[in-house]
Formats: structure tokens, C-alpha cells, sequence
């Protein structure tokens, strides 16, 4: 694991702000596995909250809007489709439902969750509802996520911080339907502080939880990297913790299931660092989901320029590349960067080692180019345990297309 | 550049790499300077001359690639080689050892990164077999004449004078090849490469201690290696990236084995190229190690019994190449050993490496 620089200390004290609005909205149809279908239609008049699209089968989700208003059109372009919602600024709700979470059985729970559309906020998008679905398997640890280890991004910090009586109520409510042993909050030690007011906070309360400071490393906040930090265990990737008593959430994933149980407000608005070293200003917002990268960087005196800088929809790391100005903030991203562009030059691989050194998983990058072609190769070498972090590709000196290698290696992995 | 991550470390290219293993020589250039002077110039001079134009001309040829003259390792090896050189070498043989360095050594395994075996030490090699008698020759060595500094008393008020001797020693004396003249400008440069993190520390942590230990048990009896000699070896040649292996275990193995090497050759009377041979010896295997050494991947268990039968016959393996290697030498038939590697080596660009230039590993 590696330790990487980044103006995280810029953002991390900066309190949450309201972003105003836009008046277009863009929300992806893509889902944890394939497309959502649409419930609505082309120039009808929807609800704040209505439920707009969704998919069914194994990993079902929900996409609910974000705010009244017309729907303009449903755009494909590509594999890509997207609803384009227009603001009429009415903020019409539909009737929110009152739950009473005393009397929620587990079972209604993972309903709920689903109805609500609750993703993997951490930036897999995994429908929360699976992870509930344990099947018998008795819960002993209820581990909640706060290590952001992407470099640049605060907002699981800030969010630990503003919203810790929520957070630490909601976890105290997971525990009562899972019957789990104990509570554990993950934080990094640079977040010292936020633990030091979680563990007071939670006394407070009474509600006994365990804090556990990890390592300012990437990709600590790995949903394995940090299980074996909490139990020991290290799991091989695909395993279901649930078998091993063991359940993760971010805790971005668990102020949206406050807001569903509380609230009864759907999976609308997350925190977004808007930070990068090409930023005039940073800050930590709350942003409704299919808000454009345009209207953000404009509300926050930034410039959208994909030609001369980096725009960066979730973390430095493991984000994506933005190039149009309408893609938009979905349930999975934590940051919105502007970085400063990567002029590389590759060389040949000088089997310096140091991907091999820094892999979470323990892995050989470098035999992955090596043995791009092979399946047989790639299998020997265990490319199906690569999580994508792309730590490897961060150390490499000659700039070796690892992801590529990566990425094409797994699709052809892949049934 | 669209898939992530989206940021790189500052400071952090293979030419940046290169650099620092230029920055981390200049110590011991400078001692080398300060001793030898133009002779020392002159042989920088001529080998990085050869070896940037082999670069050029061969990398042109066989890669379709002449821009790696600027990737800095061409540089590296040259001045490697020359710290290897005893100080009144012809300079012909210096500009044939670079020559071959570079071409044999590096580009006709497909360039850059690719190559199994230290291109410097191969260099080296190479004008012992086509140069031999020049390169055995006494008068090679007689620079006494030459030496502009010759001052070797640092510590005459401070200490007895054994202990003069020996301080001043290890920070100047003006016999054995030019890179070995401070043993202080070595630990220098090494511990400037170790601060930059260009070498990994597992190499030369096993090599020395298993070293250290071997010359312990073996008691008191005087054997003939030059501690600056074995050291210049240990962090410059040794931890050589391409020639070494990539996974940690791995690199503990590789510096232990080149330790073991270095003092079964030293004990078994191999005079001056004990450390060469060693090195050449386990680049040979470094792959196979890597192989043999890869990490436990997350969530697997290792298994220890396979695991240790496939340490076991590679040790093996390569004692018996070790005394292979030990025997070719004692019967001076190490040049076949170089004809042989250059017949098959060019055999397998031809159908092998050339096919696969454009990959990067």
C-alpha cells in the first residue's frame, strides 16, 4: 500500500455547503449491473422523490428524482442512456410514507433499502439491499466505513463529523435488526479527531460502538483491506462477509439509509468534494444526484476545461474521466477534481517490482502485461483477485499501460 | 490518458530513476577523479561515447527505436562499466567492453528493461574473453605514476597509526579497479539510492549479511576479496532492476544466493571476478525466482510443503550452475561460456524478441 499527497487537509475542516440547484438534471440509467428502465415518459410532469426508473432481478435498483419538474428527454447515446429532468423549482413532493423503524423487521428492511434506491456509496454502487439478504448468517460485526482513502476527497470525513448523531443512530438501528455483536467505525488516523467526537458522541447516546484508526495508506478503505483491519480476516475477493459474521457499509451508504428510515426520503443528495490542484476553490457540498459537472464547477467559481485540465468525477484514484459537461454526479461519486494533466511517456517495464510491492491484494501486475494475450497466464497469476485500485499504475516509473492490461485482462476473464 | 488513476507521484520516471543511479555514482567518480584524474575522464568519456552511439545506431536498427538514448540507462551502464575497469585499460577494449554492453547487454533482448543479465558486468565480461590478454595483463594496474592525490593519512593526529590506516582506507585508497577507490563514496551513493527508494534494501540486507556470517564461520584465515570491491558489487550491480527479481521474498532469496556465490568463489580461488560471476550467475535465475518467490495472494493460504520443494530444488540448481561455473573457470573455459551465449542470444532475437518489441514488459 502507498502513501499519497493531496490537498485532503484543504477540504477536510470545510463545512458541509447546500450547492443551489440546477435547472437541468441528468441522471444515468446505468445500474450496478446493466440499464434501468424508465417509468416515465418524454415531456411528463414528475414528483420530487417519484420513482423514475429502475431494473429488476438479482441486483435491482431504483432511481428516484431529485426534484420536481418536466422530463425533456430520455438520451442514448451509445451503451450510455440518461433522463434529462428540467428543474421547475416547485420542490412538489410526493407523500412521503412515515416508517416507524422500531417495528421494521429485517425483512422489511431490505425492501425498504431497495425501494429507496441505497447503492454502495463508496463508489461500487453495489445495491445495499444484497448485503441484508444474509441469508441465517448470524451477524457479529457491523463494520461502518469511513476510510476514504482516495487522495483529495473529504467528504465521508466531513460527513462523520456533521452528521454523527444520524449515522450513529442509524448504526445502532442495523444492529438491532441484525442482532450484530458490536459496532465498529473505520477512520483514518488523520481523522483523529472525528473519532475522538464519534466515541464521545456515541456515550453520549448510549450507543456502544468500537473506533479502529487505520493507516493513511491507499487503498486502505478497500472493503477487504479494511475487514482485515477490524478482524483479521483477510477474505478473498468475491467471499460474502455476511458468511463470516461480517458486515460492511460506507458511511455515505449509511446517511442514506438514515434519510430512507428517518426521513423517508429516497437516494436524492450525497456530500461531493469539489477539490484538485487545479481548483480556485474547494469545499465539501451537498448535491442532488444527476447534477451536472458544469453547474457544480460553476457554482463553485471553477472552470469546466476538459482540454486543459483533468475533470475527475469521484476520487484521483479510481475515478473516471469526464469529457462532457452534462455528465453528472451519481450515487457512487465522492469528489468532483480538476487535475492537473498527465503528460506521460511510456518505457519499457524495468521489473522494478514496486507495482508488486504496493498491490493490496498481493498480486503481480506486471505479469499482466506480460501475459496479456494468455487466459491461462492470467488466471495463474490471479487477475481475478485485482480489485482495480490502480496502485500500481500510480507507482509505475515507465508509465506500463497497467489498467489497460487490467481491464482487458478481466473483461476476458469474464463469462 | 482516460483511465485511472488520474494522478502520478512527482519525480517518478525511468528517467528519473536513471538520474538518481547518475547522482548516487558522483561520489564515487569524483574519489576516482581525485586518483586517477584523466585517466578516469578519458575512460568516462570513451565509454559513454560507445554506448550512447551503440545506443543510437543499434537501437535504430533493431528496435525501429533510437529515441532510448535519451531513457538515461545507456549513461548508466557506461559509467557502471568504467567503475568496474582497472585505471590504464586500452581504450579501445573500454569503448568494445561498452559496445557490448549495450548491444549484447540490453538492446538485443528487445531494449530497455528486458534484459536478464546486468549489462555492465556482461560488458565487463566480454573484453575479459576478446581482450584477454590485455585485460590480464599486470600493466593495467600500474597506475602508480598517474595517481594525482596521493595522500592517505586523514586521521595522523587523531588515532594510532593502524587505526589511521584503516579509516583512512576506507575513505581513499588507490588500488583495485576505479570504483573502489572509497568505500565511504560507495555507502554514499547507496544510501542516497536507498533514501530515494530506487533499490529495494532486501538485496544487499541478505547479501551482506549472509556474507558477513559465511566469512564468520569460516574463522581466520585471510581470504582475498576487496570489501569495496564486494560492496560497489552489492549496491550498484546487484540490485540492478531488470537483472533482479520483482517480489520481495523474492529479492531476500536472490541476495542471499549472490552471497553465498560471492564466498564459495572467493574460497574456491577465484581471483578478481568473484563478484561478476556471482551476480551474472543469479540474474540468470531471477525470473525463475520471482516465480518461485510470488507473494501470497489475499485470502489464500500458502502452501508451506510446495512452497519449500520449490525453494529447495532451485537452491539446488543453482549450486550446481555455481559449480559449473566454478569448475569452467578453474579449466579457463569461460570464453565458450560468452560464445555460446552470443550465438544463442542473437538466435533468439531473431525468432523470439524481435516479434515482441511492442510490449512493454
Amino acid at each position: 500500500m502507498l502513501f499519497i499527497p493531496s490537498l485532503k487537509h484543504k477540504t477536510k475542516r470545510e463545512p458541509i455547503q447546500k450547492l443551489p440547484d440546477p435547472k437541468d438534471f441528468h441522471l444515468s440509467l446505468k445500474a450496478y449491473r446493466g440499464t434501468m428502465q424508465p417509468l416515465v415518459h418524454v415531456g411528463e410532469k414528475v414528483l420530487q422523490y417519484q420513482t423514475i426508473a429502475m431494473n429488476t432481478g438479482f441486483a435491482a435498483s431504483q432511481l428516484h428524482a431529485p426534484v420536481s419538474g418536466i422530463i425533456k428527454a430520455i438520451i442514448t447515446e451509445g451503451n450510455h442512456s440518461s433522463i434529462h429532468l428540467e428543474n421547475d423549482f416547485e420542490y412538489q413532493q410526493i407523500p412521503l410514507k412515515s416508517i416507524q423503524p422500531n417495528n421494521l423487521s429485517l425483512a422489511d428492511f431490505t425492501d425498504l433499502l431497495q425501494e429507496y434506491g441505497i447503492e454502495g456509496a463508496g463508489g461500487s454502487r453495489f445495491p445495499t439491499q444484497l448485503k441484508y439478504k444474509i441469508q441465517g448468517s448470524s451477524i457479529e460485526t457491523l463494520i461502518f466505513n469511513g476510510v476514504e482513502c482516495e487522495p483529495y476527497l473529504s467528504a465521508d470525513a466531513i460527513l462523520m463529523k456533521e452528521q454523527s448523531a444520524a449515522l450513529l443512530k442509524t448504526a445502532k438501528l442495523i444492529q438491532d435488526l441484525t442482532k450484530a455483536k458490536q459496532i465498529v467505525f473505520v477512520l483514518e488516523k488523520q481523522n483523529k479527531d472525528v473519532a475522538q467526537w464519534l466515541k464521545t458522541l456515541s456515550a453520549k447516546l448510549h450507543i456502544s460502538i468500537e473506533i479502529k484508526l487505520v493507516a493513511d495508506k491507499y487503498p486502505q478503505g478497500g472493503e477487504l483491506q479494511v475487514i482485515k483491519a477490524v478482524t483479521g480476516l483477510a477474505l478473498k475477493k468475491g467471499t460474502i462477509p455476511a458468511k463470516h459474521g461480517i458486515l460492511v457499509n460506507n458511511v455515505g451508504t449509511l446517511w442514506a439509509i438514515y434519510k430512507a428510515v428517518f426521513d423517508g426520503i429516497p437516494y436524492t443528495e450525497r456530500i461531493v468534494t469539489v477539490s484538485g490542484n487545479k481548483t480556485m476553490t474547494q469545499g465539501n457540498y451537498l448535491v442532488k444526484i444527476g447534477t451536472p459537472v458544469s453547474h457544480i464547477l460553476h457554482e463553485t467559481q471553477n472552470q469546466f476545461e476538459p482540454q486543459k485540465q483533468s475533470v475527475i468525477l469521484g476520487g484521483a484514484m479510481m475515478g473516471k474521466l469526464v469529457s462532457s459537461p452534462q455528465e453528472a454526479v451519481h450515487k457512487g461519486s465522492g469528489g468532483l477534481l480538476l487535475l492537473k494533466k498527465q503528460n506521460s511517456k511510456t518505457f519499457n517495464c524495468i521489473k522494478c517490482g514496486d507495482c508488486a510491492s504496493v498491490c493490496p491484494q498481493h498480486l503481480m501486475p506486471l505479469e499482466f502485461v506480460r501475459h496479456q494475450q494468455s487466459k491461462a497466464e492470467l488466471t495463474h497469476f490471479h487477475l481475478q483477485d485485482c480489485i482495480a485500485c490502480g496502485a500500481c499504475a500510480y507507482v509505475c516509473p515507465s508509465e506500463v499501460p497497467l489498467m489497460e492490461s487490467i481491464f482487458n485482462g478481466l473483461k476476458s476473464l469474464s463469462p | 490518458m482516460s483511465l485511472h488513476p488520474h494522478i502520478k507521484p512527482r519525480f517518478n520516471g525511468t528517467q528519473c530513476v536513471m538520474l538518481d543511479v547518475i547522482i548516487a555514482l558522483v561520489p564515487v567518480l569524483f574519489v576516482a577523479c581525485l586518483a586517477y584524474g584523466w585517466l578516469l575522464l578519458l575512460q568516462v568519456g570513451i565509454a559513454l561515447l560507445s554506448a550512447v552511439f551503440t545506443e543510437w545506431i543499434f537501437g535504430r536498427l533493431l528496435l525501429r527505436n533510437w529515441k532510448s538514448i535519451f531513457d538515461g540507462s545507456a549513461v548508466v551502464t557506461a559509467l557502471l562499466l568504467v567503475c568496474t575497469l582497472a585505471p590504464l585499460t586500452p581504450w579501445y577494449v573500454v569503448a568494445f567492453g561498452s559496445f557490448s554492453a549495450i548491444l549484447f547487454g540490453k538492446i538485443i533482448w528487445g531494449g530497455l528493461g528486458k534484459n536478464r543479465f546486468n549489462p555492465a558486468l556482461l560488458g565487463r565480461e566480454f573484453m575479459s574473453v576478446f581482450f584477454a590478454s590485455a585485460m590480464t595483463s599486470p600493466d593495467i594496474w600500474k597506475a602508480n605514476e598517474w595517481i594525482v592525490f596521493k595522500s592517505s593519512s586523514f586521521f595522523s593526529e587523531l588515532v594510532t597509526d593502524y587505526g589511521n590506516n584503516y579509516l583512512s582506507g576506507l575513505l581513499y585508497k588507490t588500488s583495485g579497479a576505479m570504483g573502489e577507490c572509497s568505500i565511504a563514496a560507495i555507502l554514499l551513493g547507496g544510501l542516497y539510492l536507498l533514501f530515494r527508494n530506487r533499490i529495494s534494501w532486501h538485496v544487499p540486507f541478505a547479501l551482506l549479511t549472509i556474507f558477513t556470517v559465511l566469512l564468520w564461520v569460516n574463522g581466520s584465515d585471510n581470504l582475498p576479496f576487496s570489501i569495496a570491491g564486494v560492496l560497489f558489487g552489492t549496491l550498484f550491480m546487484a540490485t540492478d532492476m531488470p537483472s533482479s527479481p520483482t517480489t520481495a521474498y523474492g529479492k531476500y532469496y536472490y541476495g542471499t544466493m549472490i552471497g553465498v556465490c560471492v564466498f564459495l568463489f572467493i574460497k574456491g580461488g577465484v581471483r578478481f571476478e568473484y563478484m561478476s560471476y556471482a551476480i551474472l550467475l543469479l540474474n540468470g535465475f531471477s525470473e525463475n525466482i520471482s516465480q518461485v518467490f510470488t507473494p501470497t495472494v489475499w485470502g489464500e493460504t500458502l502452501d508451506w510443503k510446495k512452497k519449500t520443494e520449490a525453494v529447495l530444488l532451485l537452491t539446488l540448481k543453482i549450486l550446481t550452475v555455481a559449480a559449473a561455473v566454478f569448475s569452467l573457470h578453474w579449466h579457463e573455459l569461460t570464453a565458450y561460456v560468452v560464445y555460446i551465449y552470443i550465438v544463442y542470444i542473437t538466435l533468439k532475437f531473431s525468432f523470439s524478441f524481435s516479434k515482441s518489441l511492442d510490449n512493454y514488459v
